[in-house]
């Protein structure tokens, strides 16, 4: 054996580990194939299939005691214990390298153009740019500009609105005498007129374009890169690298996003990240609406995802700052930058378009026979006159309420409300700004929600929700007073 | 093979039953979670399983 390798001393961990470890081998039973410090290392950083058969193999007290000392360990360690282990075994490896290499070229140059461009996307001077590059051709001009804009100006103007609407509306009032029925189906707020028309001519191209987007940025590797990215920036925020991924995913639905808050380390990133889900992130439709309504106004569209971000790291920060507790660090393996393959991308944006259509359509049906209901009851007025004095504070007419209340059941069903004001003619550039601004910031929808609730607590969500519509109020109505003391029209 | 969008790991059926233990969707979200980093992606629905064995099968059937 090497005497070098001899001299180095065995693996301690820090005191508290190594007394936990301890502890745990002591209170082992059962007949394990891995020796007890083995398996205590594997209970401290939570393996499953250990925790399984410690589970099974010792009386349930016993398996209490534990899990209670993993917790407390745990509760008492400003970093996660799992990485404190990780982080001493990779400089134990490193001492024992360095007793038995040595290095006598420099580091390794990137070979590939691959490699290259990888570490581009990483680096800040480049990597933002790079970012803005991406944001602005695959958001901006692809979903908003071409998707948002002339498909479904196409599909909503031309096929929906010159030939199948009209035929399914004179359709239904030839063969259904009944008038509210007629209503339900065909009315201003029918299921066919609203709820088939939003999903297929408004929201389906929408969310196709920005699934062709994700699906090619997730087949170059470009998301992890971007995690790097945006690391240090998410430190400012409380959070790491690691929130990139419910952030990225919050951007398709933030419901699931809500869900995926679990892989985060500690329950204070858990929180700031919901938090930061339910205020600042569109989903993927809400998205694609706003990018339809302000395509026509560049400076708007500006203006509103400076807010945003503005808010995103405003509020981020603040929240960072009440909730205590220290960023955890992140650390991946870089999968290689690869060319997308088409028919992976084609695959993706299919798989991604049937799991949105069966989430988004029942719950449009949905929200049309609601509001029938609600229309026939005189609920609907009641709560829009109810919600127009506070319409009217942010300068918009009082039928931006309606958005608003669309708003409730689904956010993009909202956006998709102002679409139709907008088409009517009824919002001025700033008022737009204002009204997408309001929308975007505002409530989550009802599935978010109740996913908050079950995920964060009803405590949590509660006040998230009324955080949430706070802000996005007095954001809206700063916003409005601003532009309208700056003289800025966009 | 399948493998994860974000991280690039394989994706075995085991490994994704564990990550989906405990969720709050009960399943019925019709996404796979890697257990690795925890990235979900769409499952691949059973129509577009049968396209794309449909699509194989005519481009094995088209002489050359």
């Amino acid at each position: 054996m090497n005497s070098s390798l001899a001299e180095t001393a065995p693996l301690r961990y820090t005191p508290a580990i190594e007394h936990a470890i301890a502890e745990i081998a002591s209170l082992l039973r059962g007949s394990y194939a891995l020796r007890e410090r083995t398996l205590a290392l594997l209970l401290l950083q939570n393996d499953p299939e250990i925790w399984e058969e410690v589970r099974l193999q010792e009386t349930p007290a016993t398996f209490e005691r534990i899990r209670a000392l993993c917790e407390r360990l745990q509760q008492e360690s400003e970093l996660p214990v799992a990485w404190q282990i990780e982080q001493q075994r990779q400089q134990w490896s490193q001492q024992i390298a360095a007793r038995v290499l040595s290095q006598t070229a420099a580091l390794p140059q990137p070979r590939t153009l691959a490699d290259r461009i990888g570490r581009l996307c990483m680096n800040p001077w480049t990597g933002f740019p790079i970012l803005a590059l991406v944001l602005y051709f695959g958001l901006y001009q692809f979903v908003g500009v071409f998707g948002a804009g002339t498909v479904v100006d196409w599909l909503e103007n031309g096929l929906f609105g010159q030939y199948i609407n009209p035929f399914v509306e004179r359709l239904v009032r030839a063969t259904i005498p009944w008038r509210s029925i007629q209503e339900l189906l065909v009315g201003e707020y029918g299921v066919w007129t609203l709820g088939v028309t939003y999903a297929i001519a408004l929201i389906l191209p929408i969310v196709t374009f920005f699934f062709l987007v994700f699906a090619v940025l997730e087949d170059t590797g470009y998301l992890p890169r971007l995690a790097m990215l945006i690391d240090r920036a998410f430190k400012w925020l409380g959070l790491n690298g690691r929130a990139v991924i419910p952030i990225v995913l919050g951007f398709g639905c933030d419901t699931m996003a809500t869900v995926v808050t679990r892989i985060l380390e500690t329950r204070r990133e858990r929180i700031l990240t919901t938090f930061l889900l339910t205020l600042a992130i569109p989903c993927s439709a809400q998205l694609g609406v706003v990018l339809a309504l302000l395509a026509a106004h560049p400076k708007g569209l500006l203006l509103w995802a400076g807010v945003l971000v503005g808010v995103f790291l405003l509020i981020g920060w603040l929240a960072a700052q009440v909730l205590p507790g220290n960023p955890t660090p992140f650390y991946m393996e870089l999968p290689p930058m690869r060319l997308p393959s088409l028919s992976n991308v084609l695959l993706k944006t299919l798989a991604r378009l049937h799991w949105y259509f069966m989430e988004v359509f029942p719950l449009f049906l949905l929200a049309s026979v609601l509001i029938w209901i609600g229309q026939l009851m005189g609920l609907f007025g009641l709560i829009v006159r109810g919600m127009a004095p506070v319409v009217q504070a942010l300068g918009l007419p009082a039928d931006a309420a309606i958005a608003f209340l669309f708003g409730f059941f689904r956010r993009d069903y909202g956006a998709a409300g102002l679409y139709q004001l907008q088409e009517q003619g009824m919002l001025t550039g700033n008022q737009l700004l204002v009204a997408a601004v309001v929308l975007t910031l505002f409530v989550p929808c009802v599935a978010q929600f109740l996913v908050t609730i079950k995920e964060r607590g009803l405590r949590v969500a509660l006040v998230m929700f009324v955080l949430a519509l706070g802000i996005a109020l007095l954001t809206g109505l700063l916003l409005a007073h601003a532009l309208m003391w700056l003289g800025v029209t966009v | 093979m399948r493998v994860c969008a974000f991280c690039g790991r394989e994706l075995t059926q085991e490994g994704i039953e564990r990550a989906c233990k405990g969720c709050s969707a009960f399943g019925g979200c019709r996404l796979v979670k890697c257990p690795s980093c925890g990235y979900e992606q769409p499952q691949e629905p059973p129509w577009i399983r049968k396209l794309i064995e449909w699509v194989r099968h005519r481009r094995q059937e088209t002489p050359r």
